[in-house]
């Protein structure tokens, strides 16, 4: 678990913090690589924000230790601050100030800033620039976010829960932003509890779970080592009421069945050809459901070393 | 320097596009500065007095005349007060039922001159002066002798005979009837006993006077309502700007997330707490200079500040931000933080003389607010603005940049930059 390749702009090793008697990070130990997008993923309250804020100087760890680009965060937290941005969860700004002044204000608050209109037009904020902060769409706001922490040049980017709140367009539109940054050689740390962000962005993912660290790899490892087969969805077309029919069938056949975020009903297969069996009776029993066959994703990752699923808020179901 | 500059900026371009701030701070001391100066502007208040004159003189048919003479000189003299207006109660208005004294004369006060007024006077002012003579005889007896003393007492004893019926040795008694909710019944009272005493010393001769009180006014010409409270209300001005404005915004970047935002760039907690000091600071002198051009368009004060008032103005202003951040930064509800403030900011004003001037408050408050930094504040600001003296404006420095220091220390070491919740 972790890496200690020589290029490692993160080093954590055995980070903790307690708060009272609870235990909110329990030395966790991992490395984040230079320009990649380096995802922390776990439900509410797994310690990834906890971590991430350690990270940024904004937590004093109980014990453990971390560096970034070579700096103790703690010892050299203010140096640190100018070489790293970040885009806290449920970001907020000065609301009566456009994007363009709240950006301005970063620039001006670091040593080394970029160019304002330069981020401005990398993000695509052009024609929204001149809007106040508190007149902006929610994905408009996090651009805004995200501009204000590229400002400052950053080599590490800290991204926690980026898309939270956010609709669908926003989010994916979300994404590529995030991509662009990392396109141009910033490494990114991304904390998320969405399963499909992960996915898309992660190049590596850490998994948290009660402030422990239950895996470290790249998601196609994740799932190849956990979660190797394929699955069946079942989504009924009028209702979930249809899908007792095909449930029976599913559970008999499946290695494990469950309900995801949406209420489909999802059953977990080891092997490809046991899964296009089912597939194949599931359609003769001519149901009035959609039945897809997919293969395993981060949820079953997820499923498998969490012990449960998180819903649409990331709560462990 | 420049992060500290750049914060302040924006820090007042937010507060300035902030319409609950700016009335709150800005616009409402100079609504209470244009309201108290107006209330308190117009000269000495006019209280109304109405007078039932029972005392008729005879006709044929009875009492129910014109007023005796002696009756109507008193209410002359009620009248040349300037303070007291007088409105007449038709004599036939049953009074005996206090309970009803508004619905039946339409009046909070009435003061009853009873029959047979004048003519009680008339006797006391004989008896009176009879009994001065003897006074006077007494003291200078050793100089009269005794066979004219003797003439003179016969002669008293023969005019004593003579005193109009009535004369009993009793002084004629005038009633004022008030109501419970009458809140001047105080102060008319004592007008009254002065209109009175007044007309006693006439009534047995004395018009000229053997003392008498002057007022002298040194140094401003004119003291008006305007010029106390306009120094009263820039102090109100920045004190409900630095104790309840700056803890509800500070709250609300910190309960935002804006504050983290801030915390996690190379900005330190100290330019924090300096940037919101010196914002607060300019606005203070900024919202100054607009109640002083506002009190000199409406109301003719003239009040230019000088180097000493603006640095006062300013120090006031560091000292009371900080106050705020230090409410600021242990609370974490903005409205909670406002309240906090208020409990801070409204006491303090209304016991260091804000909102009216110390003399007319109880002995206890008046010496509790000589230790309140706000009595003292606005005091030097008034000496400063108005008076141009500056007696006691050292000491307010002292007591505002020791205020400053403590407090200012105390933001940096309360404000939270790490740990949030």
């Amino acid at each position: 678990m972790g890496t200690s390749r020589s290029d490692s702009v993160i080093r954590v090793d055995g980070l903790r913090k307690e708060y009272g008697s609870t235990v909110a990070l329990d030395g966790i130990s991992f490395s984040v690589r230079e320009n990649e997008i380096f995802g922390l993923l776990g439900p509410n309250g797994a310690g990834k924000t906890v971590t991430v804020e350690l990270l940024q100087g904004l937590r004093t760890p109980t014990a453990g230790s971390a560096t970034i680009l070579g700096r103790d965060v703690q010892t050299g937290s203010l140096a640190l601050k100018e070489r790293v941005g970040v885009v806290p969860q449920s970001f907020h700004t000065f609301e009566r100030l456009t994007a363009r002044e709240n950006i301005e204000l970063m620039r001006d608050l670091h040593a080394d800033p970029a160019e304002v209109d330069t981020v401005i037009e990398q993000l695509g904020l052009d024609a929204y620039a001149d809007e106040t902060f508190q007149d902006l769409s929610g994905g408009y706001q996090r651009r805004t976010g995200i501009a204000m922490a590229l400002v400052s040049d950053p080599d590490v980017l800290f991204l926690d829960e980026p898309t939270t709140g956010l609709d669908p367009a926003a989010r994916r539109d979300t994404w590529e932003q995030i991509r662009h940054v990392a396109d141009l050689g910033t490494t990114v740390v991304l904390t998320t509890h969405y399963m499909d962000e992960i996915e898309y962005l992660a190049d590596r993912v850490a998994l948290l779970v009660d402030g422990r660290l239950a895996a470290l790899d790249s998601v196609s490892a994740l799932i190849d080592q956990y979660a190797p087969g394929v699955k069946l969805v079942v989504r009924a077309t009028d209702g979930p009421g249809e899908t007792d029919t095909v449930e029976t069938a599913l559970e008999d056949a499946a290695q494990r069945t469950y309900r995801n975020d949406t209420g489909d009903l999802v059953g977990t297969f080891a092997d490809r050809q046991t899964a296009q069996d089912t597939f194949s009776t599931l359609h003769a029993a001519d149901t009035e459901c959609t039945i897809d066959l997919i293969s395993a994703g981060m949820e079953d990752v997820f499923l498998e070393l969490a012990g449960g699923t998180l819903d649409a808020a990331g709560e462990l179901r | 320097m420049k992060r500290l500059i750049r914060l302040t900026t924006t820090l007042l371009r937010d507060w300035l596009r902030n319409r609950e701030a700016v009335f709150f701070a800005a616009l409402f001391p100079l609504l209470l500065l244009l309201i108290f100066s107006l209330v308190f502007a117009g000269g000495p208040t006019e209280f109304e007095v109405a007078v039932q004159n029972n005392d008729l003189q005879q006709t044929d048919a009875g009492p129910g005349g014109e007023p005796t003479e002696l009756s109507e000189e008193l209410v002359t003299a009620m009248e040349q007060t300037d303070v007291i207006t007088v409105e007449r109660v038709d004599p036939h208005t049953n009074l005996t039922d206090t309970t009803q004294l508004e619905k039946a004369t339409g009046h909070k006060r009435v003061l009853v001159i009873p029959e047979g007024f004048d003519e009680r006077v008339r006797a006391e002012s004989g008896r009176v002066r009879m009994t001065v003579i003897r006074d006077t005889i007494n003291q200078t007896g050793a100089e009269i002798p005794p066979s004219d003393q003797d003439a003179i007492e016969r002669g008293l004893a023969a005019l004593g005979d003579d005193q109009p019926t009535g004369a009993n040795g009793s002084p004629a008694t005038v009633t004022l009837l008030t109501t419970p909710d009458d809140d001047a019944a105080g102060p008319v009272t004592s007008i009254l006993n002065s209109v009175v005493g007044t007309f006693n010393d006439r009534s047995i001769g004395v018009e000229e006077p053997t003392a008498v009180l002057a007022t002298e006014q040194r140094g401003n010409a004119s003291f008006s309502a305007p010029d106390y409270f306009l120094p009263a209300f820039i102090v109100a001005m920045i004190l409900i700007n630095g104790v309840m404005t700056v803890p509800s915004a500070v709250a609300k970047f910190k309960r935002d997330g804006t504050l983290k935002r801030l915390a996690a760039t190379p900005l330190r907690q100290h330019e924090w707490v300096l940037a919101n000091v010196a914002q607060q600071s300019i606005l203070a002198v900024a919202l100054t200079g607009v109640m002083i051009v506002v009190a000199w368009a409406v109301f003719g004060v003239t009040a230019i500040p000088g180097p000493l008032a603006i640095a006062l103005i300013v120090l006031g202003a560091v000292a009371f931000t900080a106050l705020g951040m230090i409410v600021g930064s242990v609370i974490r509800d903005p409205g909670s933080a406002i309240s906090l403030g208020g409990g801070i900011a409204l006491p303090v004003m209304f016991i260091s003389g804000i909102f009216w001037e110390l003399d007319v408050m109880p002995s206890t408050i008046q010496r509790v607010a000589e230790f309140s930094p706000v009595t003292h504040y606005h005091r030097s600001l008034r000496q400063l603005l108005i008076l141009d003296s500056t007696d006691g404006v050292f000491l307010t420095f002292g007591m505002l940049g020791a205020l400053a220091v403590t407090f200012l220390l105390g933001a940096i070491r309360l404000t939270q930059w790490q740990e949030f919740d």
